[in-house]
């Protein structure tokens, strides 16, 4: 019977608790520094690097917005080992990202010199010649 | 740590824009230096201290020197934006934006039931060592990177270097 009783002030509880905890968060500045927040940055970083990679021809542009997509991904790699309690996991698995990336920065930079020395050009709109 | 984080995050943040809009590439090289400045930041207030520097290191340090180098030694035509060419692809990028955002929502009900809030930072470069060469822990990705690097040394020396072997030779 006492079960029952309390159900009304559970519910009550569970449907109060929404409405209550971002209130409180904002109050006492948990919002920001929150794992919410690193997804925010998170996430506008990558929109901006796609957008760089989309609106330029240069191919140091499309380098360097590759570079900053990485990093995006990167902060929610450590963002989530951090607030979701795996340690140190998403800290290793950043490092191997960091190491991935410079080694492709120097090969796709070797690459960007010779196009350039090829073609006269890095604009990648004019490196077409596989298609004739 | 809610100041340093506004800070890093901000940094990082202009750093992008910058990046993304400036009319000159050297611009925004440097803007990318700052991006990947604050990123670094971020890391140190989520308490990965070796991570961030490394990504100063190994970022700040190296890839935008390579960057500084590539843009000196390679451009000669017009970095300019596109206006016409960013409104073809706004939409695109609105739409990639819109997905990133709901794939944000998705994964914000799931985070709400983690709850617990992280413990004070401890130093992680003792760990990270002894994960990378135990084992059953990192070891076999390390000793893959470590080859890769070797790889990537030769090979952009070869790349870089393979059209001036045939001019020399062609002008002799």
């Amino acid at each position: 019977m006492s079960p029952l009783a309390a159900l009304p002030a559970m519910l009550a509880a569970v449907t109060a608790e929404p409405a209550v905890e971002p209130l409180a968060q904002a109050a006492t500045g948990g919002l920001v520094g929150s794992l919410s927040s690193y997804m925010v940055v998170s996430g506008v970083l990558f929109v901006l690097g796609v957008a760089t990679i989309l609106t330029r021809r240069n191919a140091l542009y499309v380098l360097m917005g590759t570079e900053l997509i990485l990093n995006a991904a990167n902060i929610n790699f450590v963002a989530f080992a951090r607030f979701g309690g795996h340690g140190i996991d998403g800290q290793m698995m950043a490092l191997v990202v960091v190491m991935l990336a410079a080694a492709e920065a120097a090969v796709a930079l070797a690459i960007v010199l010779r196009i350039f020395h090829d073609f006269g050009s890095i604009d990648i709109t004019r490196t077409d010649s596989l298609r004739d | 740590m809610d100041f340093m984080f506004v800070l890093f995050a901000g940094l990082a943040l202009l750093g992008g824009l910058v990046m993304a809009f400036h009319q000159s590439i050297v611009h925004s090289a440097f803007g990318l230096v700052g991006a990947l400045f604050g990123v670094a930041g971020l890391y140190w207030t989520l308490g990965a201290d070796f991570l961030g520097g490394l990504q100063v290191l190994l970022y700040v340090g190296g890839v935008t020197v390579l960057l500084l180098f590539a843009v000196m030694l390679s451009t000669r035509d017009s970095t300019r934006l596109a206006i016409s060419r960013y409104v073809l692809v706004a939409p695109v990028v609105g739409i990639v934006g819109l997905f990133v955002y709901q794939a944000y929502l998705g994964v914000h009900a799931v985070v709400q039931g983690f709850g617990a809030t992280p413990g004070e930072p401890q130093p992680t470069t003792e760990e990270i060592g002894a994960l990378f060469l135990s084992p059953d822990g990192y070891l076999v990705p390390f000793e893959l990177v470590a080859i890769l690097l070797l790889l990537v040394l030769i090979g952009a020396v070869t790349v870089a270097r393979r059209g001036q072997d045939a001019d020399a030779e062609t002008a002799s």
